[in-house]
């Protein structure tokens, strides 16, 4: 009896504070600060696009003119594709190449990242400890992995050296991160069922964490390596790092050779695919098997 | 029979103002299976987990086997650990690994980092896992991915896992919270078993009453941190019931848990 009229007093209540409110519109977000920073923040880069595309200069330039002599050039680029200053064979190894420096930084830096990952997860770690770690590598992520690779050509010289430690940097930071949210996915349940059968942290980190978040690191680390790959493309060109990338920036800016650039562009694509493909194989077959 | 767990004095504050435990005082003997019940929030799990130090106590002694576990050092306390098994309610296996994988992990605390962290097991340890989970009634299932078993198999995987540990005392915090009565019954009467046939003590916290009276040789009532009943099932009243729970709830409860006391 006690509870039935408590029940109703309770929905007479309710029903009394719906009737004040009528007449105001009811929100569904509440209002708060950050609401209208983010709403501030799109407004202002809505203006400033629409300032940028004011203010070009066009005079020089037959827009329409452009867009067709554009077209032209990858219509020549991708449908009239030939070798002509290096042949298949070498482009095949090259494009090697350029497959081992992804693959070689992305090893480096998945190792190093695998490791301070366990130390920045803060269920892991200390809290201290893991600030530390993941404040550095917030810093080595918000440079862009050329900016490393230039970075380290001051002490290494342009070249491939300076490659493969500016892209392993900036694959550490960008793994770390990725790892070690991973790890703080893991159920807290477990590893103190581990710890208190008295296993030893090492023991709970090979046994449990690893296999926890298996799928989370092998997709983290392809997705990496697809990254690595299409830096490598660039670092070939941009810091003289070898491989494929260097003979698309002599097919174009050497040669002037728009069919060479669109068969080198053919076999970027194609690899970049076949990457793709195993990586998807990969990712069904440790998913499904037990 | 020995005295197997001591606790004198014990309390437990989280912060500066949450009492979670306070002054508890009980004693447990060898073999003996207890049941410890009491509304959420009583402090049930912080008890349990102030035994194996998963938790640390602010005060107090803790005295399992003849030794202080407060005032361990890190090595002793893992291998104090490695005596007193834990079961939980949400299972705590590690998913992706097989039934078989989940149960050597209670072989950790006994094995060189090296080879705990690889996972290299004797075949002595293989072959005992293999006779628990047989008695468990899993055979078919030791190389199943564990997260493919239902409620109430992953329990006693988690079981198995404790067993394995060759352990003095099994600490179980509500084991059968998520299961259904079938598999609530299956559990329960293979912790009784293991207690009566293994001489292995076991110390229960449960949320059913009716549970606890009929499964269990003593029964410890605490209410916001504080013993208030110890004593055989028998002697467990309404106004006991109400004293734990909290008023009303008596009448509930003892309705339901009448048929089996006395
Ligand atoms: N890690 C923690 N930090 C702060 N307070 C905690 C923590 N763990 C438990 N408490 C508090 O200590 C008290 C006892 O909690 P405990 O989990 O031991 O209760 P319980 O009896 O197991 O409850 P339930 O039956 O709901 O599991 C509660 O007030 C809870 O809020
Ligand atoms: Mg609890």
């Amino acid at each position: 009896m006690g509870v039935d009229q408590s029940v109703k007093t309770v929905s007479a209540d309710s029903i009394n504070s719906f009737h004040l409110n009528e007449k105001k519109r009811i929100k569904v977000k509440p209002f708060n600060k950050a609401s209208l920073i983010i709403q501030l923040t799109i407004i202002s880069l809505v203006l400033v696009t629409i300032y940028t595309f004011i203010s070009f200069d066009y005079s020089d330039i037959n827009l329409f003119e452009g867009i067709i002599s554009t077209f032209q050039n990858v219509k020549i680029m991708f449908l009239e594709p030939h070798f002509k200053h290096f042949s298949f064979v070498t482009a095949l190894y090259q494009v090697m190449i350029t497959l081992g420096l992804a693959f070689l930084t992305t090893l480096f830096g998945a190792l190093i990242a695998l490791f301070l990952g366990f130390f920045a997860a803060r269920n892991l770690s200390s809290k201290p400890v893991s600030a530390a770690i993941k404040g550095f590598v917030a810093v080595i992520r918000s440079v862009p992995t050329v900016l490393w690779v230039l970075i380290f050509a001051v002490a290494a010289g342009l070249g491939s050296v300076a490659a493969v430690i500016g892209m392993t940097f900036h694959t550490v930071g960008y793994l770390i991160k990725a790892y070690s949210e991973s790890f703080e996915e893991l159920d807290e349940g477990v590893i103190e069922a581990l710890k208190a059968s008295g296993a030893n942290w090492w023991q709970i980190i090979f046994q449990a964490v690893i296999p926890s978040s298996m799928t989370y690191i092998i997709s983290w680390t392809f997705l990496r390596f697809e990254v690595n790959f299409a830096v490598a493309v660039a670092m070939g060109a941009a810091a003289g790092a070898g491989g494929i990338g260097f003979d698309m920036f002599m097919a174009s800016g050497f040669y002037f050779d728009l069919r060479e650039v669109g068969v080198i562009t053919y076999f970027v694509l194609a690899f970049a695919i076949a990457l793709e493909l195993i990586a998807t194989k990969v990712k069904t077959n440790l998913k499904t098997s037990a | 029979m020995t005295t197997l767990l001591q606790l004198n004095h014990v309390s437990k504050h989280y912060g500066n103002d949450t009492k979670a435990l306070s002054d508890v005082n009980f004693s447990v003997k060898e073999g003996e299976f207890v049941s410890i019940i009491g509304p959420s929030g009583a402090g049930k799990s912080t008890l349990l987990r102030c035994i194996n130090r998963m938790v640390d106590a602010n005060s107090g002694e803790i005295i399992f086997d003849n030794v202080d576990i407060a005032g361990l050092g890190k090595k002793d306390l893992k291998k104090a650990r490695t005596k007193i098994g834990m079961i939980f309610q949400h299972y705590n296996l590690v998913n992706r690994l097989s039934v078989i994988e989940n149960v050597l992990h209670g072989r950790l605390g006994f094995k060189s980092t090296l080879a705990g962290a690889l996972g290299l097991y004797t075949e002595e340890e293989k072959r005992q896992a293999l006779q628990i989970l047989g008695v468990l009634g899993l055979q078919e299932q030791i190389y199943k991915r564990s997260d493919q078993l239902s409620g109430g198999q992953k329990q006693r995987v988690g079981i198995a896992r404790a067993l394995i540990q060759n352990p003095k005392m099994l600490l179980c915090d509500e084991p059968i919270a998520s299961l259904d009565p079938n598999a609530s019954k299956i559990i329960m009467d293979h912790l009784k078993n293991i207690s009566a046939s293994m001489g292995i003590t076991v110390l229960v916290n449960l949320h059913q009453v009716e549970v606890a009276l009929k499964y269990s040789d003593r029964i410890i009532g605490v209410n916001k941190g504080s013993l208030i009943f110890d004593g055989p099932p028998n002697e467990i009243t309404a106004e006991i019931i109400e004293a734990i729970y909290g008023s009303e709830a008596g009448d509930l409860m003892f309705d339901l848990g009448g048929q089996y006391a006395g």
